[in-house]
């Protein structure tokens, strides 16, 4: 027989698929503040915070909103090197493939986006743009300056992030936009959304403001942890739905399986 | 999920651990209340000797609630003597030592009552006095409201020796230096004068107040005082 947490469980196995986005207050605010800043004239924007904070959700959803509006492009992978992510834009500006053993000329490819300044208006997504090498963001840079091609650039914030972001960025960049982890309130409602989402709402139901505590206690309101502690108590909770029912309560996750989900992923020690 | 036994006693370490700092808590608790339990019966312990009829002692207490009764017990007689205009309620209980007369702070007419019931109960049996209550504050005040008044150099004295006991040094220097305008040649009071200064950390104020005071005075102690504050 299926256990009910099951699907609990699926719920929180950490995607950027559009249709897990929650509308929270927070992430609100942080998609209107990035969609205005795509309207102004800037050439860069950056999106900057820890991992987990929501920032290639927010792309993500950016891009499929804006899909049918503006030439909006998603760059989720980065590049593995130069020639790969030159090919990848040569595409995107030309619509056109690159023909086989042939390069892109960097300065015939700056020239061209110079000269669809005026004509079109390019937005690249550039998810995790801490992969790419200082070399490589001087020449996105580049080719912003062309004014026909807008980059947003989702970055880590980690020590070594920060520093590509100061020497990079700092003089170029029109437009930070910093996200932060959850509040209780907000990491709550995402919760209880996201299996509300799934017609969990019994689940939803037997997690109350204490257990909610406790998550965000362990979690600090990072989403991609808190995916991982509520996956991990699911998982738990199935275990002893299906091997030892008298071990739980279905009316209240007993804070015992929070803590122990919290001991697998190492949140706590002995 | 198949490490959910040793996930288990992994938890139950972790519960344990967590809840130690409560039976910490408990423990601590306990002994504390266990330890103010004990103080207060050993405190209880000598008060209970009041109740001793071989005991002899005095109970001056003096309510300003009923403001106008005044309840003197001596020995466990409980004689209760009731006098008019008292204006002081005694809150603390200070030991002090033996004294053949009780400190006299009410006015002139209370002062006879109270005399009268001390010599009444010397007719009855030699007692060996032990005040256990003194005035509070208000009864400095009405000390000092009457020296205002009558400029006794004894109240002001009085005051001066009862705040420099009670470490007030500052209130101790002023009533002593009150007593030396109205009467400077109380030795006591230039005394008390210097040694407030000297706790006020005045030092060298105080030796120069001195040697001049031994200009005109040949006080031995006040020599002495002298020397020893020079070392």
């Amino acid at each position: 027989m299926k256990s009910r947490y099951e699907a609990a469980k699926n719920v929180f196995i950490d995607s950027i698929d559009i249709d897990d986005y929650i509308e929270l207050d927070s992430s609100v605010s942080a998609y209107r503040q990035l969609q205005h800043s795509i309207e102004k004239p800037l050439k860069m924007i950056l999106l900057f915070g820890r991992p987990g904070t929501g920032k290639s959700i927010l792309l993500n959803r950016v891009a499929e909103k804006l899909k049918h509006q503006k030439e909006i492009y998603y760059f989720d992978t980065p590049a593995t090197n130069d020639k790969e992510f030159f090919h990848k834009l040569f595409k995107v500006l030309t619509k056109q493939d690159l023909p086989k053993n042939t390069e892109v000329n960097f300065s015939a490819l700056v020239n061209y986006c110079k000269g669809l300044r005026g004509k079109r208006e390019i937005i690249i997504l550039l998810d995790e743009a801490q992969m790419y090498g200082p070399e490589m963001m001087e020449k996105i840079r580049l080719i912003s300056d062309s004014r026909a091609v807008k980059f947003i650039v989702s970055l880590h914030k980690t020590e070594d992030e920060d520093l590509i972001a100061k020497e990079h960025f700092q003089s170029r960049i029109w437009e930070v936009i910093e996200l932060h982890n959850a509040s209780k309130e907000d990491q709550a409602a995402y919760i209880h959304k996201k299996l509300l989402k799934k017609n969990l709402f019994e689940i939803a139901n037997s997690l109350k403001e204490k257990e909610m505590k406790l998550i965000h206690k362990f979690t600090k309101g990072n989403y991609r942890e808190c995916n991982k502690l509520l996956f991990t108590i699911f998982e738990i909770c199935e275990y002893y739905d299906k091997n030892e029912p008298s071990k739980i309560n279905y009316d209240r996750v007993p804070q015992r399986i929070i803590e122990m989900a919290a001991l697998k992923l190492g949140y706590i020690d002995v | 999920m198949y490490d959910i036994k040793p996930l288990e006693e992994k938890w139950k370490q972790y519960n344990r651990k967590k809840k130690r700092p409560l039976y910490i808590s408990i423990g601590l608790l306990f002994l504390i209340v266990l330890a103010i339990y004990l103080i207060k019966f050993t405190r209880i312990a000598p008060l209970d000797s009041l109740s001793n009829p071989h005991n002899n002692s005095v109970i001056v207490t003096k309510t300003q609630k009923q403001h106008h009764v005044q309840k003197l017990l001596i020995n466990d007689s409980l004689d209760e003597i009731e006098t008019n205009e008292i204006q002081e309620e005694i809150k603390k209980v200070l030991p002090v030592e033996p004294i053949d007369e009780i400190p006299v702070l009410e006015e002139p007419a209370q002062t006879e009552v109270g005399t009268k019931t001390v010599k009444k109960k010397k007719v009855h049996k030699k007692i060996h006095l032990n005040i256990i209550e003194t005035s509070s504050v208000s009864a400095y005040k009405d000390v000092a409201k009457r020296f205002y008044q009558a400029h006794d150099p004894d109240d002001s004295l009085f005051l001066a020796k009862a705040y420099f006991k009670k470490g007030n040094y500052k209130k101790a220097e002023y009533w002593a230096l009150q007593t030396n305008k109205v009467n400077k040649n109380i030795e006591e009071s230039w005394l008390i004068f210097v040694k407030s200064k000297v706790r006020q950390g005045h030092k060298n104020e105080a030796i120069h107040i001195l040697e001049s005071y031994l200009k005109r005075s040949h006080s031995k102690e006040a020599k002495n005082l002298l020397q020893k504050l020079k070392k």
